[in-house]
């Protein structure tokens, strides 16, 4: 089962001609003989999407984990604005740009909708606004984007599902980030909510935004990235324009292959 | 806004004119029960707002009675300077032990404050400038009036610190860690420090109500300085009240204050066994405390107490 990787950095490919906002060199996590995450390496230049796809168990979660901060790596490096921050907690992190919803949704249960928003203008980018009024104001933006203004009084935990996952959305959104690590925000939603999502996330990324997007939706992922990073066993086997990513034996093998039989 | 602004501060200022009108049973009374609802209060910073649920209030309570203690008698100092000694050991105290005990979460923080509770008490047994296991005789001072105005300014500034934390960035940051601190770290919340302040506040102001304590009581033992059956009260005081409320845990601790004088008074060997039913049927049937109660009240009546006990599965 485990693997552990002995050639760091091989399979770093071509760098695009702009900077990277964001890069990921040989990244390996090991929960005791799991190795979750093995010898990631990949960069994501400002302003695309990134779609990141797996089995289940290919440890999709984990690397988002790994680059928002929840968890340490075993090795490997984390570069952002060309600044390595794998060091850095979580919370720092969050002030530098980097921003994340979570797979199992994490709201602050007792708080209303508008309180749980605010948390992420108070507290993200560059340490966050000072002014609770004003990080309401911001809140209140993101409430409307999302399309929950209309929930905002309510406390989060009276909330069905869908609102959740748009919850979940708003708060990464109201800390403003320069990166958004989105972990399966369309699971359990519909067609028609799920386009919803799609056609926000575009609007978020027409803003400047670089998003990280974690997804089962085949469709919505295809639609969404410029590129397409394939996990398996921790493993990278694919990383470059989602049609070709698609089409790899190796990735119809690991991923699409078992829904086709 | 400004019409309860008012009924605070006449509220206060009944309080405060209390020595000048009442008995002296009364002024004593007084003191206890100003100083615990002070104890509860500063308990909720930590427990009612950060989530935090603390058994070791009573340490820091202790060691600003000891500091007060050890600064007064081994030092010839003021009362002033002695209760600035008691103040600066517990918030180093909290300081020093708050990093590693704050990042245990829910039943393993609460042993592990008792245990800080039980070591702290036995470490202080073996110190001679202490009094050891005996205690300190602290000097006699006459004047009950002084320590009801104390413990009243130290309630009033307490909740002070409180209502500044229930609106400001700091209080909506403890209120995040409280809700989930996964997700309040990775929103930019810097959780290590932001219990560590919570807590160090907490220690600050039960260590000054140990001090008062100690001056007006004029003598201390370990055993009465780290009686962790007053943090039991601080807790029970807190959620009779409503945690993570500004003024929960002071209606919480003097109505149960109340309750328990007129139960001894009334009743005085079964006192103890109706106290502890008052508490059991509050935890039922009003689990957010009483200010909760009149809010959830007024919107569903009746109803309000049949949702929390069918939630409990009574």
């Amino acid at each position: 089962m485990s693997t552990p990787g002995s050639a760091p950095g091989s399979e770093g490919e071509q760098r695009p001609a702009s900077a990277p906002l964001f890069e990921v060199r040989a990244l390996t996590k090991r929960f005791r003989g799991l190795v979750a995450v093995s010898q990631v390496s990949f960069s994501v230049a400002p302003g695309q999407i990134l779609g990141l796809i797996g089995p289940n168990g290919a440890g999709k979660t984990t690397l988002v984990s790994l680059i928002s901060g929840t968890l340490a790596p075993t090795l490997g490096e984390i570069h952002f604005e060309g600044r390595r921050i794998d060091h850095l907690p979580a919370y720092r992190r969050a002030h530098l740009g980097i921003g994340r919803t979570f797979q199992v949704m994490k709201p602050f249960p007792g708080l209303s909708v508008l309180d749980n928003v605010a948390v992420g203008a108070l507290f993200g980018i560059a340490g966050g606004e000072r002014e609770r009024s004003r990080a309401r104001d911001r809140a209140r933006q993101c409430l409307e984007l999302t399309g929950l203004d209309h929930r905002q009084d309510q406390r989060a935990d009276a909330l069905g599902g869908p609102d959740r996952k748009r919850l979940e959305l708003a708060k990464a959104l109201a800390m403003q980030p320069k990166l958004l690590l989105l972990d399966e925000v369309m699971a359990g939603l519909n067609a028609v909510e799920i386009d919803e999502v799609v056609a926000l996330i575009k609007k978020i990324r027409d803003r400047g935004m670089t998003i990280l997007v974690i997804e089962h939706v085949m469709k919505a992922i295809r639609t969404l990235s410029d590129r397409l990073l394939v996990l398996h066993h921790g493993q990278q086997i694919a990383l470059g324009a989602p049609d070709e990513v698609l089409r790899d034996p190796q990735v119809v093998e690991a991923y699409l292959g078992k829904r086709r039989t | 806004m400004t019409t309860g602004r008012w009924l605070v501060i006449s509220c206060v200022a009944a309080l405060a004119a209390v020595p000048l009108l009442g008995s002296a049973t009364m002024v004593q009374y007084g003191i206890s029960a100003l100083s615990i609802a002070a104890l509860a209060q500063a308990w909720n910073i930590l427990g009612g707002y950060t989530g935090y649920a603390s058994f070791g209030n009573s340490v820091f309570y202790g060691l600003g009675a000891y500091g007060t203690a050890i600064a007064m008698v081994d030092g010839h100092q003021s009362f002033g300077v002695g209760l600035g000694c008691g103040v600066a050991l517990a918030v180093a105290c909290a300081w020093l032990f708050g990093g590693p005990i704050l990042r245990l979460r829910g039943p393993y923080f609460a042993i592990a404050t008792l245990g800080l509770s039980g070591a702290m008490s036995a470490v202080v047994s073996n110190l001679g400038f202490a009094g050891k296991n005996v205690g300190l005789i602290l000097p006699l001072y006459r004047g009950d009036e002084l320590f009801y105005e104390l413990s009243l300014a130290l309630l009033v500034l307490c909740t002070l610190a409180v209502a500044w934390i229930a609106r400001s960035r700091f209080g909506a940051g403890l209120v995040a860690i409280r809700e989930n601190e996964d997700a309040a770290l990775v929103m930019g919340v810097n959780t290590p420090r932001y219990k560590a302040l919570a807590l160090m506040l907490a220690a600050g102001f039960s260590a000054v109500a140990g001090g008062i304590h100690a001056y007006w009581s004029t003598f201390i033992d370990p055993a009465s300085a780290f009686d962790s059956t007053l943090n039991v009260k601080m807790v029970i005081m807190t959620v009779f009240g409503g945690p993570g409320t500004v003024l929960g845990p002071i209606v919480g601790a003097f109505s149960l204050s109340a309750i328990s004088e007129l139960l001894a008074s009334q009743l005085s060997t079964m006192a103890s066994a109706f106290y502890g039913l008052v508490i059991v049927l509050a935890v039922v049937f009003m689990p957010g405390g009483l200010m909760e109660l009149g809010r959830g009240f007024r919107r569903g009546g009746r109803h309000y107490f049949l949702d929390n006990m069918r939630r409990f599965r009574l």
